[in-house]
């Protein structure tokens, strides 16, 4: 491989590679605008301009490449820094001073490079800047505003659309000075991709609808994460302020979702952030069973009306909030006692981490019970590009493969369940009459898409003589449920999921859950080592460490040797499991 | 702030489309045949449907009536199986493909700086008196609008216009009042 | 420099028959693709090499070895491009060689294409010129009925296809790469180099590139021979007869065909002396992106060499002569507008600099100008020069930049006075008012 010396530090680099990305290598950073890696190179910002060693004029870094050993560049002569400030001279002559109100400030290319590489005052007084009159809020789809007055015409958005979209909706409209950028009129932005033209857009000419005038950026706190809208699993960036989380972004993961998410993706925080949590443990204290209450979250809910109090429909005999003790005293009783009575039953959802899983199989192993099954929602198919071709995703959860590898695979034959009886999986308790042979039914957690928010399919688990429901939110099956338990969401726990391609990723709280919610690990732990006092204290990194010793896809692996971009499982993805219920139920509806 | 997209408020179905490309729905005038048989024509001298472009919107605009409105662009992007988007991009990159109304005659007067030497300003400020309207306007009647061009290539013959697809040379006030007035 | 030149691309000029097929051959057309086509290839470029044939587009680059760029073999198609964009203010040249002469033009792309092994000619012809397309158009129809177009040239065996190509209207155009572009349907944006469009050209394949004066030039060279092109000219880099066209302040604005490297006075001579007897004051000797030279540099050869040694450039050789009514602050103004019209806007420096530089010299103009504003401007030329992604940044440069060198004095007057110091000309005594 060629070697290249970029202000005396010399690097190797594959043949081709560009100055950019060389430097970039080197450890030095060479300020840009129009290019991006996944983008082809047009060298139209000219914020690049390097000098190579035996060329007259600067060149772009962006479209020179390293192909011969020897390359010598110099980003820090004065020529180069004299270019530097003359582009972000011209840059900024008629960009407005808007950053008081702009949605970018504090994540700004321009800003940033008007910091380290412009100049404090500007030579462009006595003339009016240019302006797009009426181009200043424009909708380019549903998700995604423009500001033409902001925009350095980089190109990015419009290459985004053409080459990694596919959908080609936005153009380069006009020339010269009154050059712009835009969609067909009548045409929107509308791909499912959109908002990534919002990443990559270096200044506030394209904000995301979702979080305009949301958050002021340097507030966030960002942690990184994993999207939870389907099975793709991309790695996300959670930004969040004081545990409101206030938007997603995605995060490089090349082996994944590259520089991308789908839009779907990102609007997914708003379920945690709009519905209403469960905040502490609920015991219903003798008695009947109770009504079934109506769903107040669906259809998609007037944001701006609060959600009614959640316990306002109680019904008597009433629930009421106890210690988590008490709750999961509750819950080994019935485990224990009623085990005679009939069957007991352990429905897990696809946003269970592959330790909570884990943990949820282990007890219903002490409960002696075979019921066990993942209910998974199938949605739309997401499909997210990278260099491999992409990802597409089906399931309307990111985990059903880790819950199903840590041993909530239902059973397919009566006598591998060692049961008599039929086996009472998610198809039966959801869909069937699987929940009144119940003397006991476990549902962790709730959130399997829009089954827990469906009246018909809350009667119908109802039916169960004991209903115990982990979950975050409040939803009508909580309500129902004679032990709830508040449980953390995804940004509140650690944990791994396995993605559709068998991948498992790693991802840490990000902030912690409120009230009197915990992590389901730890409840579970808490619940085992009533049994099993080896099992009590157990956080999800310890879980990881032991289910790796026993299941064979994980052999090898470690929580704290998990690569940032995860690990491919060994499983040969033809044999592992059949694909549940893959013609797509008929009410699926979106699930908030 | 009045933004009623702000903070995503509003999901994301309820933001209306823009504005449909023609409030009321123009006249469409269908390819004739003969365009047709030149776009086919076209199509085989390129490697790709896309060279075309160009030359077919040039045919395009002498079907809509010397213009091209959102509808003649739809037209040829689907023609040519384009995104809308690109083909607008080329439409308004180009001084003679043109997005608004213009006259039955169009005129272009070259004022770059070999014409501007020889009185172009004269001969441009006697094309608005004697039309009555501004650049880019189309006369009441509308028979005639005109522009400022930049140079035509013919500074041998300045000042000079070109009317339609015609080089008027050598102008002074008179010939262009005369050429003005005799256009139908 | 003999007094008596005969003509050489513009000897049909005045002979309307030669727009036919018949008359042209009589003219001796087509002489010099019968002799290339018994060539090998690679001996029809040694000799245009020879020649010292350069580009007379503008920038001036040696066309053999241009075509000597163009890899062999023919696994990918090759195109030749000839570029008739014609747009630079001053220059009406090309317009002349093919509403005249076009079997000329034909003749020298037939050559071209046998030379690098191009089986496919586009003539991207700038969308204004109707008249001269309408000719071409016929030509070619005429050509391809006699068999010098068609599946088998002059009964060679070789494939040649010519198609015009019109334009739409954007000076950025005649840029190399932004005429591949538009030739593929798209805006006429530049592309960065490398790849040049000798290896990726017009639909990813390798392309020639080349003006039609300079490819008019072909079929003759092949008939005479390159010693004789040696011949005519100041020196053996600056060879051949060229066309010069002169417009503005002269009494016989035209085109006039020389040898190449006569100097300007004898062509201000050529083209009657100046208008109304006025007195020189400066010209642009090489179309509107050239620097503006002086009265006292009036004695210099009109060659590649000796413009760029003055710090300007021949380029298109388009003579613009401005007398001493002429403010030259206005004039430059009106180039700059051009430049700020027709920046394709993809890059920074183009599309602000041209912009702020039309801002900055219209304000001079107006009497708006403020102190200081002549170094402003030379620091925007600087920051815009070698900065840009292609060569129209500098273009824009060119005048401006040599305004504020050679004419201090009226720009700060202006500034001073606070008012143009120049009336308005009138042109026409019935003029409006």
């Amino acid at each position: 491989m060629p070697r290249v010396t970029i202000d005396d530090r010399t690097v190797e680099v594959e043949a081709g590679t560009n100055l950019i990305d060389a430097a970039f290598k080197a450890g030095v950073q060479i300020p840009h605008y129009c290019y991006h890696p996944r983008l082809s190179v047009v060298g139209q910002c000219r914020m690049c301009l390097v000098k190579v060693a035996g060329m007259g004029k600067l060149q772009a870094g962006c479209a020179t490449q390293v192909m011969k050993d020897g390359m010598v560049v110099h980003t820090d002569l004065p020529e180069v820094k004299e270019a530097q400030q003359g582009m972000m001279e011209f840059l900024l002559l008629n960009h407005p001073l808007d950053c008081p109100i702009c949605d970018q400030a504090g994540e700004c290319g321009l800003q940033d490079y008007a910091f380290k590489h412009g100049v404090a005052f500007s030579r462009f007084q006595f003339e009016d800047k240019r302006t797009y009159p009426g181009r200043e809020r424009i909708p380019l789809g549903g998700n995604v505003m423009l500001n033409m007055n902001r925009c350095i015409q980089c190109t990015r958005c419009i290459r985004f659309t053409e080459e990694i979209a596919g959908t080609g909706e936005l153009g380069f409209f006009h020339r010269g000075a009154r050059t712009e950028i835009g969609t067909f009129p009548g045409k929107q932005l509308d791909n499912q991709l959109a908002t990534c033209v919002v990443d990559i857009c270096p200044v506030g000419a394209l904000t995301s609808t979702r979080f305009r005038f949301a958050e002021r950026v340097f507030y966030l706190d960002k942690r990184p994460s994993l999207c939870t809208g389907c099975e793709v699993g991309c790695n996300i960036t959670i930004e969040h302020r004081r545990g409101a989380i206030k938007r997603y972004k995605p995060r490089f993961n090349p082996d994944v979702n590259d520089y991308w998410m789908c839009d779907y993706g990102r609007a997914t925080f708003e379920r945690y952030r709009d519905l209403p949590r469960l905040s502490a443990p609920r015991l219903r204290q003798a008695g009947t069973g109770p009504g079934v209450a109506t769903d107040p979250m669906r259809p998609r809910p007037d944001l701006t009306a609060r959600p009614p109090a959640p316990a306002a429909a109680a019904v008597s005999p009433p629930v009421a909030p106890v210690s988590w003790r008490e709750a999961l005293d509750a819950v080994a009783r019935h485990l224990r006692s009623r085990s005679a009575e009939g069957a007991i039953a352990f429905l897990g959802s696809g946003f269970l981490t592959t330790e909570e899983a884990y943990l949820f199989a282990r007890l219903a192993d002490v409960a002696g019970t075979p019921h066990r099954s993942v209910a998974v929602e199938l949605g739309p198919e997401r499909h997210i590009p990278n260099l491999q071709g992409g990802l597409t995703g089906r399931d309307a959860a990111p985990n059903r493969r880790g819950a199903e590898l840590a041993g909530l695979a239902a059973a397919t034959t009566a006598a591998e369940a060692g049961t008599a009886g039929p086996i009472l999986d998610a198809e039966s308790l959801l869909r069937g009459d699987g929940a009144a042979r119940c003397a006991v039914l476990v549902v962790c957690d709730s959130d399997f898409g829009a089954a827990a928010w469906d009246p018909a399919t809350v009667e119908r688990l109802r039916r169960a003589r004991v209903l115990i429901v982990f979950g975050w939110a409040d939803s009508p099956l909580a309500q129902a449920a004679d032990v709830a338990l508040p449980v953390a969401t995804h940004a509140e726990k650690d944990g791994t999921f396995v993605n559709v391609e068998w991948r498992v990723q790693r991802f840490e709280r990000a902030f912690p859950p409120p009230g009197q919610a915990r992590p389901a690990v730890e409840a579970l732990s808490e619940l085992l080592a009533r049994y099993d006092a080896r099992w009590a204290n157990l956080a999800a990194a310890a879980v990881f460490d032991r289910l790796a010793t026993e299941l064979p896809a994980f052999a090898g692996l470690s929580w704290h040797h998990l690569p940032a971009t995860g690990a491919a499982l060994d499983v040969p993805a033809a044999r592992a499991f059949p694909e549940p219920h893959l013609q797509a139920p008929e009410d699926t509806a979106v699930g908030i | 702030m009045s933004d009623p997209t702000a903070a995503g408020r509003i999901p994301a179905a309820s933001i209306p489309a823009a504005a449909p490309a023609a409030a009321a729905p123009r006249e469409q005038p269908a390819w004739s045949a003969a365009a047709q048989a030149q776009v086919k024509e076209l199509l085989a001298r390129y490697p790709t449907r896309e060279a075309a472009l160009i030359p077919v919107l040039h045919i395009a605009q002498r079907e809509w009536g010397g213009w091209l409105p959102d509808a003649a662009i739809a037209a040829v992007a689907s023609a040519l199986e384009l995104p809308a988007a690109k083909v607008y991009g080329v439409v308004t990159f180009y001084d003679l493909l043109h997005q608004h109304q213009v006259g039955r005659h169009r005129i272009r007067i070259c004022t770059n700086l070999p014409c501007m030497l020889r009185g172009s300003d004269e001969i441009m400020e006697t094309v608005r008196q004697e039309l009555a309207v501004g650049e880019n306007e189309v006369t009441p009647d509308g028979r005639c609008s005109f522009v400022h061009f930049e140079c035509l290539g013919s500074c041998d013959t300045a000042p000079m216009m070109m009317v339609d697809d015609t080089y008027r040379e050598n102008l002074t006030p008179e010939l262009v009042r005369r050429i003005l007035r005799e256009l139908d | 420099m003999a007094p008596a030149f005969e003509p050489v691309l513009t000897r049909n000029a005045g002979n309307p028959g030669a727009l036919t097929i018949d008359g042209y051959r009589k003219s001796g057309g087509y002489e010099g693709l019968a002799k290339a086509l018994a060539m090998e290839p690679d001996a029809v470029i040694d000799e245009v090499k020879r020649s010292g044939l350069r580009g007379r587009g503008g920038a001036g680059f040696a066309a053999g070895v241009k075509w000597s760029f163009i890899p062999k073999g023919k696994d990918k198609p090759k195109y030749l491009v000839c570029n008739a964009d014609e747009s630079e203010p001053g220059t009406f040249k090309d317009r002349l060689l093919m509403e005249k002469d076009p079997h000329q033009l034909i003749e020298g792309c037939a050559i071209c294409c046998w030379a690098v092994q191009a089986s496919t000619t586009y003539i991207y012809i700038r969308g204004e010129y109707t008249h001269a397309n309408a000719i071409m158009e016929q030509a070619i129809k005429e050509a391809y009925q006699a068999g010098i177009l068609g599946d088998s040239v002059l009964g060679s065996g070789f494939k040649l296809d010519v198609y015009m190509h019109q334009g739409a209207g954007a000076y950025i155009c005649g840029e190399e790469t932004g005429m591949i572009e538009s030739l593929e349907g798209k805006r006429g944006q530049p592309r960065v180099k490398p790849p040049f469009p000798a290896v990726v050209g017009a639909f990813g394949a390798p392309t020639v590139i080349n003006n039609v004066e300079t490819l008019a030039n072909v079929p003759h060279i092949l008939v005479r021979g390159a010693d004789w092109f040696k011949s005519i000219g100041t020196d053996e880099r600056n060879t051949g007869p060229k066309l010069y066209a002169i417009s503005g302040h002269v009494e016989r604005p035209g085109t006039y065909e020389t040898a190449i490297g006569i100097p300007f006075s004898e062509l201000l001579d050529l083209a009657g002396g100046m208008y109304r007897g006025g007195k020189l004051k400066a010209y642009i000797p090489g179309g509107a992106s050239a620097a503006i030279l002086t009265a006292d540099q009036a004695h210099l050869a009109l060659d590649f060499d000796t413009m760029t040694k003055a710090g300007s450039m021949l380029g298109s050789a388009a003579v613009m002569v401005m007398d001493d009514t002429t403010c030259m602050v206005r004039s430059v103004a009106r180039l700059a507008k051009f430049f700020n019209h027709e920046s394709c806007g993809q890059c920074t420096p183009c599309r602000e600099g041209t912009n702020w530089m039309e801002l900055l010299l219209t304000r001079i103009e107006h009497g708006e100008g403020r102190p200081g504003d002549p170094q402003l401007l030379r620091s925007v030329c600087k920051n815009m020069n070698g900065t840009a992604l292609c060569a129209l940044a500098e273009a824009a440069v060119g005048p401006v930049d040599s305004l504020i060198k050679r004419f201090p004095e009226e720009v700060e007057q202006h500034i001073r006075d606070r008012a143009c110091p120049f009336p308005h000309r009138r042109y026409f005594e019935n003029g409006a008012s």
